[in-house]
C-alpha cells in the first residue's frame, strides 16, 4: 500500500468530478493542496499525450521529485488520475480497470456516493 | 536556484504558494555530508541574517483568513544542517534540538527559553553565543549561521558572476527569480501547457503584489482564478481568490471585489470556517450599504437559488391574480437582509423576457438555507410561464440571480450549468368561458300580465363571488321592481327545486333546495356567496307590454301576426371575477303571448236569417286556461238572439282549455238593418273573456305575480273581431224540379222545369222591377229546345210566392251531357240561390233502334 496516494477523476471538461486520498499515511492538510495542484498541472501534460497514443493507461506522465503521477483515459476522455510515490504499475491499471467498471456514475456530475467512495478505497487498499 | 537561495536564507523572499511548496517540500537538501561551518569575521553578517529572519513575519490575509503556511522545506533546516555536523552524536542531538527548536525557530515570537532549556545550554556552551568568532564545536549552529555558512560555501563554489549576482542580496534574487518565472510561464503559455503558464503568471503576481503594482497583481491573479474557477478546482480557488479580492480593494474596484467575496462566499463551506465566511458576508453588506461610485448589479447565481414549487403549476384564469410561492436558497452564511426582492417571469414560447419582474412585499430577511416567498401576481395574458431571473436589492446594491435549482436535496451538481428550467410554473389560461345565463323556459309567457321570468346562472369552473347581475329590459318590457327577486339552486337533470313546495325543502336539509330572495335595485342584483359555485336560478318579474288589440282571424281575415311581435329582448351583464374584471354579457330574446287566439266562422244559417256565430278560442300557452265567462259586444250591423245580454248560447262555464288546444263557443245572432255602409266597414266586435290561469313558471305562461294583496285571479283579455256581412244576399231561389220520367232518350221529348221563388218581399230586396226576365241556355248541339226559350215572368211581391217555368226540349245525343240551365240575366249572382240546385250532367240514352233517325256525323 502506497503511503502517499491521491486519487482523482476529471471529467472531459476538466472539472474534478472525485477526489480521495487513498493513501494509508495520515493526512496532512498542505500535502492535500499540493497534490490538488500537482495533478491539476498534470492535466496539461495529459492532455498531449491523450492525443498522442490510442492507449488507455498512460502510466506515468509526469514526475515530481519522488511523487509520480498516472493516468487512465477513458474512451469518453474521462481521466482517472492518481498520484503516487513509485510503485508497480500493474497494480495501479488493475485499480484503474476496476474503477473504471464500476457503475454508480452520471455523466458530468460530481460523485458524491459514498458507496463508490467505499469501493474505491477498498480497491486502493486491494491493489496500491 | 530558489532551494540555493533559501539556503542562504532568502527564503522570506519566497511566497508560500502550493507551486513553491509542492516544489521544494519535496526537494531534498543538496550535498555536502558535512555542513559548512560560518567562516570566522561573520558576526555582523549573522547579526543581520538574525535580523532578517526576525522580522519576517507571515503576511497578514484579508478576511482574517488564517492558513497554516505551507512548507518549503522537504525538512527543517535547522535540523538538517546540524544533523550534518560530524562531531555531534545521535544521543545528545534530540534534547539539544528540543531546546535549540525553543531559541532558534521560535526566535521572532519573542519567547524567551525556559530555565531549563538555558541551563541546559549554560552547560553545554562555554559562553554566550552572539559574540564569538569561532563556534564551539559542540553548539549547533542557529538558522541565521547556516544561511551565513551556506551563502560563504555558495560564493566559494559558483564560478559563473551573474549567477552569483543573483544571489547576492534579496532584490538580486527576486529580479532574477521574476525574470525565469516570466520566461518559463511565456514559454509555457506558447505550448499550450496553460495550466502550468497560469500558475507562474500568480507567482508573478504575488510579486507585483508585495511592491505594490496592485493593477498588475489583480491582472495576473484573475487569469490564476479564472483558470481553477472554469474548471473546479476549488481547493485551489480558495487559496488564491483571497489575494484578487484583496488586490481589488486596494484598488477600490468595487464590482470586481463584490464579486470575489461574492464567488469565495459561494465556494465548498468546508474551505473556509464560518468565521470567515461570516467576514465575506459582511464586506459584501458593509458595501452594498455605503456610497458606491458605480454600482454594477451583481450577479449571485451560485449563492442565491430558487426553484419553483414542486406542484403542478398555478392556474389561473385570463385577467385573475394569484399568489405564487417560490422556495429560494440562500448560501450566505448569515441572515441577510434585502430591500427588495422581485421574480421576473418568462412566457415559455417566446424568446422574449416576458413580464416586467413581480415585486414580492418589501424588505425582508432570507435565513441562511431554504425560504418560502411568496408574490403576488397581477393579472397576465394568457401563456405558459417558467421562472426567469430573480432580482432584488441589498443596501443600495442590486443584485440578479439565474440561478436554478431542484427543489429539495439537490443530487447533482452540475458545477456552473445553469439550464432553463422547462417546467412551467404560472399557467394562464386563454379567455374562456367561465359562466353561462340561459333562459330557463322557452315557451311563451303572458302578454300584459307580471310574469316571472328565469335564468339559469351556471358557473363553469369559476366562482362568481361578488358577482352582480345587471339586467336590462328592452323597450316595452318593464322590470318590477318592488318585488324581490328569487334565487334558487338549481340541478342540471331537469328537475329543480319549487320555492312554494315547502315540505320538499325540508326534506333536503342540504341547501339542494335552497332559496333566497334578494332585492333589485336599478336593474342590479347581488349574488349571494352560497350562489358562487352552483348553478342558480334566478326568478324576476316583468310585464311585457303590448297597447294594441289583438284581432282575431276568421276565413274572410285570415291571420297575419308574425312571432316578432311578441318578442321581447332582455340585455344580461354579470360582473364577476376574483379582481372584478370579468363581464360576461348575454342578450336574451324572451316570447309574449295573448293567452287566446281567436278564431270564427259561421257554422250555419238558417232561413230566418239567423247565423250560427262558432267562436274558436284557441290556447296558446303552455298552461291549463279555466275559461271563466265569455262576452261578445256586436258590431253594427249584427245583433244578439236569444237572452241578449250577448253570452253565448249554452252555459258551459267554467270552461277549461288544455295546454295548445281549442275550444268553440256557440253565438246566435242575425244580421241587423242598417244601411250606413261605412259604418258597416269600420266596426269591429270585441269578445270579452274572463279566465284564469293555471302554469307552472318553469314550464311557460302561469299565473300573474301579485303585486298587491288584493289581486284577484282573474284575468280580463279583449279581443277584436270583425264580423263581415255575408256577401251573399239571395232574395230569389230557383230550384229544379225532378224530371218526369227516369230515363232520357235521344229523340224523345222531355219536360224540364223550374221553380223560382221569392225568399224576400220585394222592398228589402235590391231589385225594382217585380217582372223578371228569365231565358234557357242549352248546347245547341246536344238538345232542341221546343218552345219559349226567354221571357218575362211575374209573380207574386209577397215573400214565399212561386212561379213554375217549363220548357220542353229534345236530347240529340246520347251519353253525359250538360242539361238546360235558366238563368235570371238581370238580376245578380249574390242574390240567387239555386236550391235545388239543377243536375249537372243528365245521362241521355241512345235512341231506340230506328232506322228512321240517321244524325249525320
Amino acid at each position: 500500500m502506497a503511503s502517499t496516494a491521491c486519487f482523482v477523476i476529471v471529467s472531459k471538461n476538466d472539472i474534478p468530478i472525485y477526489d480521495a486520498e487513498v493513501g494509508s499515511a495520515p493526512k496532512k492538510e498542505d500535502q492535500a493542496y499540493q497534490h490538488q495542484f500537482i495533478l491539476h498541472a498534470a492535466l496539461d501534460v495529459v492532455q498531449d499525450l491523450a492525443w498522442a497514443t490510442s492507449a488507455m493507461f498512460l502510466k506515468s506522465v509526469d514526475r515530481f521529485n519522488d511523487l509520480v503521477v498516472s493516468v487512465y483515459v477513458t474512451a469518453g476522455h474521462t481521466r482517472f488520475m492518481l498520484l503516487h510515490d513509485s510503485r508497480s504499475e500493474d497494480g495501479i491499471k488493475s485499480f484503474f480497470q476496476e474503477i473504471f467498471l464500476n457503475p454508480l456514475y452520471l455523466p458530468g456530475s460530481r460523485i458524491t456516493s459514498s458507496h463508490f467512495n467505499t469501493k474505491v478505497r477498498a480497491l486502493a487498499r486491494k491493489y496500491l | 536556484f530558489m532551494r540555493l537561495a533559501y539556503l542562504i536564507g532568502y527564503g522570506v523572499e519566497i511566497e508560500k504558494s502550493p507551486v513553491n511548496s509542492a516544489s521544494l517540500s519535496m526537494l531534498s537538501w543538496p550535498k555536502p555530508a558535512t555542513w559548512p561551518s560560518i567562516p570566522p569575521d561573520s558576526s555582523a553578517e549573522v547579526m543581520a541574517k538574525e535580523k532578517t529572519i526576525l522580522q519576517a513575519k507571515a503576511r497578514e490575509k484579508l478576511f482574517d483568513i488564517q492558513r497554516k503556511p505551507l512548507p518549503l522545506e522537504p525538512s527543517s533546516l535547522l535540523r538538517e544542517a546540524n544533523r550534518r555536523r560530524a562531531f555531534l552524536s545521535v544521543g545528545n542531538l534530540s534534547e539539544l534540538y528540543d531546546s535549540v527548536d525553543g531559541s532558534g525557530l521560535g526566535a521572532h515570537s519573542k519567547l524567551s527559553p525556559n530555565k531549563s532549556s538555558s541551563n541546559l545550554m549554560t552547560r553545554t556552551m562555554s559562553g554566550p553565543a552572539t559574540s564569538e568568532t569561532s563556534l564551539p564545536v559542540d553548539r549547533p549552529m542557529r538558522l541565521s549561521e547556516i544561511h551565513v555558512a551556506a551563502e560563504h560555501a555558495l560564493k566559494q563554489t559558483i564560478s559563473d558572476p551573474d549567477f552569483m549576482t543573483s544571489l547576492s542580496s534579496p532584490e538580486e534574487f527576486e529580479s532574477r527569480y521574476m525574470e525565469l518565472t516570466k520566461g518559463a510561464a511565456d514559454n509555457y503559455h506558447r505550448s499550450w501547457w496553460k495550466r502550468h503558464g497560469v500558475v507562474l503568471d500568480g507567482e508573478i503576481a504575488a510579486i507585483f503584489f508585495k511592491h505594490g503594482n496592485y493593477d498588475l497583481a489583480a491582472k495576473s491573479y484573475e487569469k490564476v482564478c479564472a483558470l481553477y474557477s472554469a474548471e473546479g478546482w476549488e481547493e485551489l480557488l480558495a487559496d488564491v481568490l483571497p489575494d484578487l479580492a484583496e488586490c481589488q480593494k486596494i484598488l477600490k474596484d468595487e464590482a470586481g471585489y463584490l464579486a470575489s467575496c461574492v464567488k469565495l462566499l459561494s465556494l465548498e463551506s468546508s474551505l473556509f470556517s464560518s468565521k470567515e465566511r461570516q467576514a465575506f458576508q459582511s464586506e459584501v453588506v458593509r458595501l452594498a450599504h455605503s456610497e458606491m461610485r458605480h454600482p454594477v448589479p451583481l450577479d449571485v447565481s451560485s449563492l442565491i437559488t430558487f426553484a419553483g414549487n414542486p406542484a403542478p403549476p398555478l392556474e389561473l384564469c385570463d385577467g385573475d391574480p394569484g399568489t405564487l410561492s417560490v422556495a429560494v436558497w440562500s448560501g450566505f452564511p448569515d441572515d441577510i437582509t434585502l430591500e427588495s426582492l422581485s421574480l421576473r417571469l418568462s412566457a415559455f414560447s417566446s424568446a422574449d423576457e416576458g413580464l416586467k419582474a413581480i415585486r414580492s412585499t418589501d424588505a425582508r430577511v432570507l435565513v441562511p438555507g431554504r425560504n418560502i416567498i411568496t408574490f403576488d401576481i397581477p393579472p397576465q395574458k394568457p401563456g405558459s410561464y417558467v421562472l426567469g431571473a430573480l432580482t432584488g436589492q441589498i443596501g443600495k446594491l442590486s443584485f440578479r440571480s439565474h440561478g436554478f435549482s431542484q427543489d429539495g436535496p439537490v443530487d447533482t451538481d452540475e458545477f456552473m450549468s445553469f439550464e432553463k428550467p422547462t417546467r412551467p410554473v404560472l399557467k394562464v389560461r386563454k379567455p374562456r368561458a367561465l359562466v353561462d345565463i340561459t333562459p330557463a323556459v322557452s315557451s311563451a309567457l303572458l302578454m300584459n300580465e307580471l310574469q316571472w321570468i328565469g335564468l339559469i346562472v351556471k358557473p363553469i369552473d369559476y366562482s362568481l363571488k361578488g358577482g352582480i347581475l345587471h339586467i336590462d329590459a328592452g323597450a316595452e318590457l318593464k322590470i318590477e321592481e318592488s318585488q324581490m327577486i328569487e334565487i334558487e339552486s338549481y340541478r342540471s337533470d331537469g328537475e329543480h327545486s319549487s320555492p312554494i313546495d315547502a315540505s320538499k325543502v325540508l326534506s333536503r336539509p342540504t341547501d339542494t333546495g335552497r332559496v333566497e330572495k334578494v332585492p333589485i335595485e336599478n336593474g342590479k342584483i347581488k349574488l349571494p356567496d352560497w350562489a358562487s359555485d352552483v348553478t342558480t336560478l334566478v326568478w324576476f318579474p316583468v310585464r311585457a307590454i303590448n297597447d294594441t288589440v289583438p284581432k282575431g282571424t276568421s276565413p274572410a281575415s285570415p291571420q297575419k301576426h308574425s312571432i316578432v311581435d311578441g318578442m321581447r329582448m332582455i340585455a344580461l351583464k354579470l360582473e364577476f371575477g376574483a379582481f372584478h374584471n370579468q363581464i360576461f354579457e348575454r342578450t336574451i330574446a324572451v316570447h309574449f303571448t295573448n293567452p287566446f287566439h281567436v278564431s270564427t266562422r259561421v257554422v250555419d244559417k238558417c232561413n230566418d236569417g239567423t247565423l250560427l256565430l262558432q267562436v274558436i278560442l284557441h290556447s296558446e300557452v303552455k298552461a291549463t286556461l279555466h275559461v271563466k265567462d265569455v262576452s261578445l259586444d256586436l258590431q253594427a250591423g249584427f245583433e244578439h238572439l236569444g237572452k241578449g245580454d250577448g253570452r253565448p248560447t249554452s252555459s258551459l262555464f267554467p270552461l277549461v282549455i288544455a295546454p295548445s288546444s281549442k275550444a268553440g263557443i256557440l253565438f246566435v245572432i242575425r244580421l241587423s238593418g242598417t244601411k250606413d255602409l261605412d259604418e258597416l266597414e269600420q266596426a269591429d266586435s270585441m269578445l270579452h273573456i274572463k279566465y284564469g290561469i293555471s302554469g307552472d313558471r318553469a314550464t311557460g305562461a302561469h299565473s300573474p305575480v301579485p303585486v298587491k294583496p288584493d289581486d284577484s285571479e282573474e284575468l280580463l283579455f279583449k279581443i277584436s273581431l270583425k264580423l263581415k256581412r255575408p256577401v251573399l244576399d239571395p232574395c230569389l231561389a230557383v230550384g229544379f224540379l225532378p224530371f218526369s220520367t227516369d230515363c232520357l232518350r235521344v229523340g224523345q221529348l222531355v219536360n224540364m222545369k223550374w221553380r223560382v221563388e221569392r225568399l224576400k218581399d220585394l222592398e228589402e230586396a235590391s231589385l225594382s222591377d217585380d217582372e223578371i226576365l228569365y231565358q234557357v241556355d242549352a248546347n245547341p248541339q246536344n238538345w232542341m229546345v221546343a218552345g219559349r226559350k226567354s221571357g218575362h215572368i211575374s209573380f207574386s211581391e209577397a215573400q214565399g210566392s212561386r212561379i213554375e217555368i217549363a220548357v220542353t226540349c229534345v236530347p240529340l245525343v246520347s251519353g253525359y251531357v250538360h242539361p238546360p240551365q235558366l238563368g235570371l240575366p238581370d238580376v245578380g249572382d249574390a242574390n240567387i240561390s239555386c236550391n235545388p240546385a239543377g243536375p249537372h250532367l243528365v245521362c241521355v240514352l241512345p235512341p231506340t233502334l230506328s232506322t228512321s233517325y240517321c244524325i249525320p256525323a
